[in-house]
């Protein structure tokens, strides 16, 4: 530890000027326009917002996709991480390497691949109307499904890869002593594997949900207008309608919701380890 | 946990999660005209077609510029940044933490929005520049973190005996430390690289005539055509990553550091 102040500040100050001109104050400008009126400070872009049912409709679909996703994402990811920490060395070498894979694709190309796969001459339906369950092609594209598909497997590895480490952390003989002592496999799940990779799941459960809220490409490509999520909503009220009020609200609601999962998964993490 | 039942599992969510990259790939050495797969016949045509689009070439070229760029700033703004956050008593230190990695929390949209909306507008700021300091800004936490775990990693009595022995500070930092965390500095620039070259929300907003970035060039691109070239470009910038992340992990062991 150095004790130089005049240093120090002198290291740091350049990012965070930086961040703040770039990034903080003109944030917080659009943030402050949904508040403002000429009259003064108001709420009623609020309440005009909400009024609308398709800016209701959105934002619960937003909210629950992203509650989906998270839920689906843990159950497979608990049984996949299980998988993989029992697996030999290289084997899991191996496997967290091509579970990170996808991360480190462009999104875009990731979820241009359900366009082959979900569209209408694509394979699930070659599959559906080879095997005679169906005689014309069924929309798969463009529904609430295809935005769901996507997002799982966008944001899947993340909450595998926290878990993987989660485990691995554990003690192993505590499942063992469990099964001992006479547990069953879902006592052991829910009172011994759970409450010890509690926070791994937080990790996972934070990055998986903030990331389906605030994904714009997902529901833009598998979407479409037919199923808006806020940021598409948000893009296409700017291109539209150079609604920038509307913008702004949803702006802050969703700069809320990411604040407000961040904190509540923090405590979750906290609040039984104390105990 | 039964080890067939366990196989099973593993062998599902590879093909969830590879598969359609492998789809893609097939897709895009297609003979015929529209996208499909399994292709119809086999040829290099789309992948050929992908070098001669203008618009793919110039927007290529200007993710690259600000992936490159943008992470050496943020390098250039985040290294003395975290090596104040872990080798000094800084004053305020938990604020600028925050400030400096805010830019992760906050929905890359919005801060296209605010920079369309109160730096590019009343300011007469050209949009590329907008694009620079946004994609810098979007990094900069990434190296922040990735830099100041090597930091943290790396015992601060070595600088201290350096200046002990008569180095000066600045001599210290470039001579001993430097050299100690070059390895998480290329992991730092690489996994700004990545996330820089893929991102769409930040650039959404930030996009006009002749500036565009390449994924926001595909997004409009597959609007209107429907043929395999953009599976054609997608695969090649699959693999453009895959080679990155691999040399990065024979070289580096990049994963440590992610």
């Amino acid at each position: 530890m150095f004790q130089n102040r005049a240093e120090a500040l002198a290291l740091a100050l350049p990012a965070a000027v930086f961040a703040a001109i770039v990034f903080l104050v003109p944030v917080v400008i659009v943030l402050a326009e949904g508040f403002r009126s000429p009259a003064g400070w108001t709420f009623s872009a609020y309440t005009d917002f909400f009024s609308e049912p398709l800016n209701r409709l959105v934002l619960l679909r937003t909210f629950k996709l992203g509650l989906a996703v998270t839920i689906v994402s843990a159950v497979i990811g608990y049984a996949a991480a299980f998988a993989i920490v029992n697996l030999s060395a290289s084997g899991k070498g191996r496997m967290i390497g091509l579970i990170s894979l996808p991360l480190m694709i462009s999104p875009v190309a990731r979820t241009y691949a359900w366009i082959v796969i979900l569209g209408r001459t694509g394979i699930v339906n070659q599959a559906l109307q080879a095997v005679g369950l169906s005689d014309e092609p069924i929309r798969l594209l463009f529904t609430e499904t295809a935005v769901f598909i996507g997002l799982l497997q966008l944001f899947l590895p993340l909450m595998i890869l926290s878990l993987i480490s989660a485990l691995e952390n554990m003690p192993k003989d505590a499942i063992l002593a469990a099964r001992v002592l006479g547990a069953n496999w879902f006592q052991v799940f829910w009172k011994v594997i759970l409450p010890l990779t509690r926070e791994g799941l937080v990790v996972g459960g934070t990055l998986v949900f903030t990331g389906s809220l605030t994904a714009y490409i997902t529901p833009a490509i598998l979407g479409g207008s037919k199923v808006l999520m806020l940021e598409t909503l948000l893009f296409q009220r700017v291109t539209v309608a150079n609604d920038f009020v509307s913008a702004s609200v949803i702006a802050f609601i969703l700069i809320t919701m990411c604040f407000a999962a961040n904190l509540l998964l923090k405590r979750l993490a906290t609040a039984r380890n104390k105990r | 946990m039964n080890r067939t039942l366990s196989t099973l599992i593993l062998a599902a969510l590879l093909v969830f999660l590879i598969g359609p990259f492998l789809i893609i790939v097939g897709a895009s050495l297609s003979a015929g005209d529209t996208l499909a797969f399994p292709p119809q016949g086999l040829s290099l045509k789309w992948i050929a077609k992908v070098f001669t689009v203008e618009s793919f070439r110039d927007s290529f070229i200007m993710s690259m510029i600000l992936a490159v760029g943008g992470t050496f700033v943020a390098l250039l703004l985040g290294v003395p940044a975290a090596y104040a956050l872990s080798r000094y008593k800084l004053p305020f230190g938990e604020i600028v933490n925050t400030i400096v990695t805010l830019p992760i929390i906050v929905p890359g949209i919005i801060v296209g929005l605010a920079l369309l909306r109160y730096l590019v507008v009343p300011f007469s700021f050209s949009i590329g520049v907008a694009l620079f300091l946004a994609h810098t800004a979007l990094v900069l936490p990434y190296t922040v973190r990735v830099v100041s775990s090597s930091f943290n990693n790396l015992r601060s009595d070595m600088e201290e005996a350096a200046v002990l022995l008569g180095a000066t500070r600045l001599g210290a930092f470039f001579k001993v430390v430097l050299p100690n965390i070059q390895s998480g500095i290329l992991a730092a620039f690489i996994l700004g690289f990545v996330t820089s070259f893929n991102q769409v929300p930040v650039s959404l907003f930030l996009s006009g005539p002749g500036v565009r970035t390449l994924p926001i060039d595909m997004l409009s691109y597959m609007e209107t055509t429907y043929d395999p070239s953009v599976a054609a470009l997608s695969a090649l910038l699959a693999l453009m990553s895959i080679g990155i992340v691999f040399l990065a992990e024979r070289f580096l062991g990049f994963s440590r550091y992610v």
